[in-house]
């Protein structure tokens, strides 16, 4: 491909936004509604809402929240799919549990897990957590499995011990799954934590965005909605970008879309 | 890049057919050039100038590689050639059409059909109404030997199977031509045979004129009137060969006669010869 | 995502459930947890069946149905409809794909305050966010299906004289039929999901709302029941679909 054509190639979800913004800022002329400003008035405020102490701590209160659920989350979560992937034992063990949590919206326990664990920090990073966590399992289960035995084969042979071979051949050669579970994993961490905090609202981006509905400040709403599809991009973009140096030996990996659970 | 023309001329002519010969697909100056992933050339196809008579059974052999495939595909309106043209009674071919019906070596069922919806799509295609569609489907699938399977699914059947309602299907709508792309390559010998002989006996009905593409010497001695043999890439026509063995053929009477013994080992010969650029074929 | 972890049939689709009730008796039983915060599964249930012939009940899920067979039929003819178009013209595709990258990641609920300004606080916005967030990936699926027909399939098409425009519908469409399937399998769990979750936010009526109102006045068991309620809706919505899906498919190879 000419080098023209790659630029072009890379530069075409800049333009998706721009063109996307372009339409919001017609459709908001056009309509005239009060309760629609327009994309120019929206991105004025967003330097007001960064600006403002309190909206930035709620907004990194949420990251760190998302960061939590999403980090521990991983750490427990890939270990678990990597076991079941690899021990018919632990995956019948574990299989039923999961086949039931799979259907039940996790936000939607937010009420329920806020009864139990009060309405602080760790019910919503509780919620995030197990939001991420099936995925991850999923994923890490199905690259594990698919890991071809003489590989093991290979390294008992070389003298590895059952927890080296899982640590140093399965995980490796699992990763470009794991990793797709990971970056679908991303994915509902932010929808969980924004979803949970619209539902339970004390603190957050979330409560930000409904506060602002309910004064009218109707600029400041979507000026959020904004921000937190940037976060959305940019947590999206890092990932990637991670994900890609971690397994460039690998064959491209289709865009899957992402489950929602 | 050079292009070294093919040496030998081609006008194929059935001995055996006993009305006057006439060409029906010209094949003129044909060159393929594909671009692979690494941004080089491939030249598939080199100057290939082919013509083929009605009725006449003409077997394209090769090596893998030789572009054989890609020269039927071009005759069918698949594939556009980089240079030269292809045509079809004097109209030039510009794209796939009933009048050239293929049969592919990855049969190519719709899997989503019975054996009777595959059947009768192309005539369905053609406007014949559905219960006349149906009668005439229903007769093609007797006559390749799968009466009883109307209703199957195509997971259903075997290989072979599979490649009868390939066939049938692609009789379904009348071809003037028929294109076969290696089509018993993904079946074993002992039904490879098998469809070989129901083959000449379907075709001997009506005698359409067909273009078989394939690897195997005996396979093309069996079958044909006429073998061009292909040099491995880029393809180039090496020879025309007339096989003059009398009709109706029998698998079990020639595999004992010494003609065509010798023709099968004249030919294998020639492909271990090398060619005049000094590469082996 | 469907989980292939175990075969499915139909013992051990319920054995989980069997279990997890199990479970929770188990932990109510033997005073792991208070009955106020985890009711015992005998009296979910059969508050459950009492709020099953109550009118308001079922109005509540006449409501939350409304919005999620509304949103995910939206979603499926978008989604099939731009899917296919993307992998039938390149210059469609061209301007479909950088969308798609944009819009994916973004979490479709924050722009839920949106719609709900625009829309109003009742079906439209649900609606709307239900549609939104089930698009992407039955477009996604449908697309990959349609780019990777077999291309003799097409090929025998148009030699039986198939012209090209009638080529998506008799032979991409059917062929790119069980990619198509799966994508709406996950739209239709991303629907009752997202339809609940709406309700939760705000919502004067719905499956969603039912259960909030419970939490505002601390009935326990008044919550369980709504959240029961939508995943047995989503469990018999799925089953129909995979029906369905076995109709469909009943000439495919299994995947």
């Amino acid at each position: 491909m000419t080098l023209l054509a790659t630029s072009a190639r890379r530069a075409a979800p800049v333009f998706a936004c721009i063109g996307l913004l372009a339409i919001w800022q017609v459709a908001s002329l056009a309509l005239k509604n009060d309760s629609f400003p327009t994309a120019i008035e929206a991105i004025r405020a967003i330097p007001d809402i960064l600006g403002d102490k309190e909206s930035l701590i709620n907004i990194l209160a949420s990251l760190r929240r998302m960061a939590i659920g999403f980090g521990v989350a991983v750490l427990v979560s890939i270990p678990l799919g990597l076991l079941m992937g690899r021990s018919r034992a632990v995956a019948a063990f574990f299989n039923p549990l999961l086949m039931v949590i799979y259907p039940v919206p996790k936000a939607a326990l937010m009420p329920i897990i806020m009864l139990w664990l009060g309405v602080g920090d760790i019910a919503k990073t509780l919620v995030i957590f197990l939001g991420v966590s099936l995925p991850v399992i999923y994923h890490s289960f199905e690259g594990a499995r698919a890991v071809e035995e003489k590989m093991l084969w290979s390294g008992a042979a070389m003298g590895l011990s059952p927890l080296q071979r899982l640590v140093r051949i399965v995980l490796p050669a699992a990763l470009p799954e794991v990793l797709t579970g990971c970056r679908t994993g991303l994915v509902l961490a932010l929808i969980t934590m924004i979803t949970s905090e619209m539902i339970a609202r004390q603190s957050g981006a979330g409560n930000i965005l409904f506060n602002a509905l309910d004064m009218g400040q109707y600029d400041t709403v979507f000026a959020m909605i904004i921000i937190v599809g940037a976060m959305g991009i940019c947590l999206d973009a890092i990932f990637e970008r991670v994900r890609a140096r971690l397994v460039r030996w690998s064959e491209p990996q289709f865009d899957m879309p992402l489950s929602f659970s | 890049m050079k292009v070294v023309p093919s040496r030998s001329s081609e006008w194929v002519r059935p001995v055996t057919s006993q009305k006057p010969a006439s060409a029906i697909i010209e094949i003129d100056r044909v060159s393929q050039v594909f671009q692979t992933s690494a941004r080089k050339d491939h030249l598939a196809l080199s100057d290939i100038s082919l013509t083929i008579d009605e009725g006449a059974f003409v077997s394209i052999l090769g090596p893998s590689g030789c572009g054989k495939s890609t020269l039927l595909y071009i005759v069918g309106g698949f594939v556009s050639p980089t240079s030269g043209a292809a045509k079809i009674k004097g109209q030039a071919i510009t794209g796939p059409g009933p009048d050239r019906g293929p049969v592919f070596q990855e049969f190519a069922l719709f899997p989503w059909k019975t054996v009777l919806g595959n059947v009768m799509y192309g005539p369905r295609q053609q406007g014949v109404r559905t219960p006349e569609a149906e009668a005439q489907s229903r007769a093609l699938i007797e006559m390749v030997g799968l009466k009883g399977y109307e209703n199957f699914y195509p997971k259903e059947l075997s290989g072979g199977m599979k490649q009868r309602v390939a066939l049938a299907r692609t009789l379904a709508y009348h071809p003037e031509v028929l294109l076969m792309d290696e089509p018993f390559g993904a079946l074993d010998a002992h039904t490879r045979t098998r469809l070989q002989n129901d083959l000449l006996n379907i075709w001997e009905r009506d005698r359409k004129t067909v273009l078989f593409v394939t690897h195997s010497v005996d396979e093309a001695v069996f079958l044909s009137d006429k073998v061009v043999m292909m040099s491995k890439s880029p393809g180039r026509i090496r020879q025309v060969i007339d096989i003059d063995l009398p009709r109706p053929r029998r698998r079990n009477e020639l595999l004992l006669d010494p003609r065509y013994q010798k023709y099968v080992v004249d030919i294998e010969r020639m492909f271990d010869e090398v060619d005049e650029t000094g590469s082996p074929s | 995502m469907t989980p292939r972890i175990l075969p499915s049939n139909v013992f051990l689709g319920v054995a989980p459930i069997v279990l997890v009730i199990a479970v929770w008796q188990g932990l109510v039983s033997f005073g792991f947890a208070p009955a106020v915060l985890l009711p015992p599964p005998g009296f979910v249930f059969s508050r459950l069946l009492q709020q099953l012939v109550t009118w308001t009940f079922q109005q509540e899920i006449v409501a939350t149905l409304i919005r999620l067979f509304a949103g995910f039929a939206i979603a499926v003819v978008l989604g099939v409809s731009i899917g296919i178009a993307a992998a039938a013209s390149p210059a469609i595709n061209a301007v479909v794909r950088p969308i798609v990258r944009v819009l994916a990641p973004l979490p479709k609920v924050a722009l839920y305050p949106a719609l709900l300004l625009l829309l109003g606080f009742g079906h439209g916005s649900k609606i709307t966010l239900v549609a939104a967030d089930a698009l992407f990936p039955i477009l996604l699926s449908t697309y990959y299906g349609a780019s990777t027909v077999e291309q003799k399939l097409i090929w025998s098409a148009m030699a039986a004289g198939t012209p090209r425009y009638q080529i998506l519908f008799k032979v991409v469409l059917p062929a790119a039929m069980p990619s198509i399937l799966t994508g709406c399998r996950i739209g239709l769990v991303i629907s009752c999901i997202v339809v609940f979750l709406a309700e939760m936010i705000t919502s004067t009526d719905g499956l969603g709302h039912a259960l909030v109102t419970a939490a505002r006045t601390f009935q326990a068991v008044d919550m369980f029941v709504p959240l029961i309620t939508i995943s047995l809706l989503g469990l018999i919505l799925n089953a129909l679909l995979g029906a369905v899906r076995s109709y469909l498919l009943r000439g495919f190879p299994e995947a």
